[in-house]
């Protein structure tokens, strides 16, 4: 990582305009990945396997809302207004999470026929997982203290959800053919969509030059050599690279099921923003 | 669903606060086997309390006293000496019998 010396704080961090600037497409990277995915989650609540999953389901989704408040009270501090307001009322054009966070759990709506895809989630949550564990591992030695801070903070929680995850994607891959399957087309679902976490978007070279964080391709790299340890743990086959995605999330270019997420879960916050909860 | 259940077993939870506490009954739930049982647990039953380890112990393999054998379990009330309330009253006792082997001396 590059020559940068460390920045201590946030009013530090306002001092000098480009750092600012690739710091906070970081931060909104990181947090709207979080953010989305977490409601992904939450919108699994009720619809578990059995009721012990369910409640693990839910809490891990808790945690991971937690880390993207993290993240958003960080763009708070820099100045870019209220951690709700950037959570609720942000136009989906505004969110730079990648694609695969914002995918829908399955067919049907939640109140409506959820046909949610276990398989999915399952992988999903697991590969996601492990691209954030590489990219907390990064931040670790990130020039901007309060970022260091917050990831490692956050690793030993995201470890535990690593285990619970990983624990599922065996029991299904090893149990049994119809396990194998709904697993596989998991994987492969994932693999569509994949690609497009790495992309860092129009900051990633001022990201790597002030030392926020280590480049996509770097970072791809890791989490490849972790995504075959799991699926070889799984005897599963080797899907090959992933594929990026044709719309780029880090450009804010979404597909209408984030625009939905959206409007569904700041539907209240939107009546009232200024109201206290 | 039902087939499900069927393979479904009881396991019990225990946690440890601190790395010198003993290890707490929990709670139960249910699982397919170890791995997703330990998985379960610590986002069922230690969300909020600390925890440095878990046990997960499936109940079929708890062997447990029969009922007709618990009565047994009863005891006499007349091994206060194994409690330790019974040195508690050593010094008194002591004194007691020393005054009655001076007693009888005097006697002499």
């Amino acid at each position: 990582m590059a020559n940068q010396h460390s920045i201590t704080s946030a009013d530090e961090a306002k001092q000098h305009p480009e750092y600012l600037a690739a710091l906070k497409e970081l931060l909104y990277q990181m947090a709207d990945d979080d953010f989305i995915l977490a409601y992904r989650g939450s919108e699994w609540l009720g619809l578990g396997p059995h009721i012990e999953e369910d409640v693990a389901f839910s809490s891990i989704s808790q945690d991971t809302m937690g880390h993207a408040v993290m993240f958003y009270e960080m763009l708070e501090e820099l100045g870019e207004g209220k951690a709700d307001d950037l959570a609720q009322l942000r136009e989906a054009s505004a969110f730079r999470n990648a694609i695969l966070v914002e995918r829908p759990n399955g067919t049907g709506h939640y109140k409506e026929n959820p046909h949610f895809d276990w398989g999915y989630a399952v992988t999903r949550f697991y590969l996601y997982g492990l691209f954030k564990q590489t990219r907390l591992e990064s931040l670790v030695h990130s020039s901007y203290q309060p970022l260091t801070l917050a990831a490692r903070k956050m690793l030993p929680e995201l470890g535990y959800h690593l285990y619970h995850w990983q624990v599922w994607m065996n029991q299904l891959a090893v149990g049994s053919q119809e396990g194998y399957d709904r697993i596989m087309q998991g994987v492969e679902k994932v693999w569509q969509d994949a690609g497009d976490l790495f992309v860092f978007g129009s900051k990633e070279v001022d990201m790597v030059k002030f030392g926020l964080i280590e480049s996509g391709q770097t970072l791809a790299q890791r989490w490849l050599e972790k995504a075959k340890q799991a699926l070889d743990a799984c005897v599963l086959p080797w899907p090959g690279m992933p594929q990026t995605t044709e719309l780029s999330g880090r450009a804010g270019q979404h597909t209408p099921d984030l625009t939905e997420v959206l409007n569904t879960l700041s539907e209240v916050y939107r009546i009232d923003p200024a109201a206290n909860w | 669903m039902s087939e499900n259940k069927q393979t479904f077993s009881v396991y019990e939870v225990f946690s440890q606060k601190s790395p010198t506490a003993s290890f707490t009954h929990q709670f139960s739930l249910l699982a397919p086997n170890h791995e997703v049982a330990m998985t379960m647990a610590r986002e069922n039953f230690m969300r909020r309390e600390p925890a440095v380890n878990i046990w997960v112990v499936k109940r079929d393999d708890i062997y447990v006293l029969p009922p007709e054998e618990r009565p047994h379990l009863e005891r006499m009330d007349n091994k206060a000496y194994r409690e330790t309330k019974g040195y508690g009253d050593l010094q008194a006792k002591w004194r007691y019998h020393k005054e009655q082997y001076e007693r009888k001396n005097a006697a002499k």
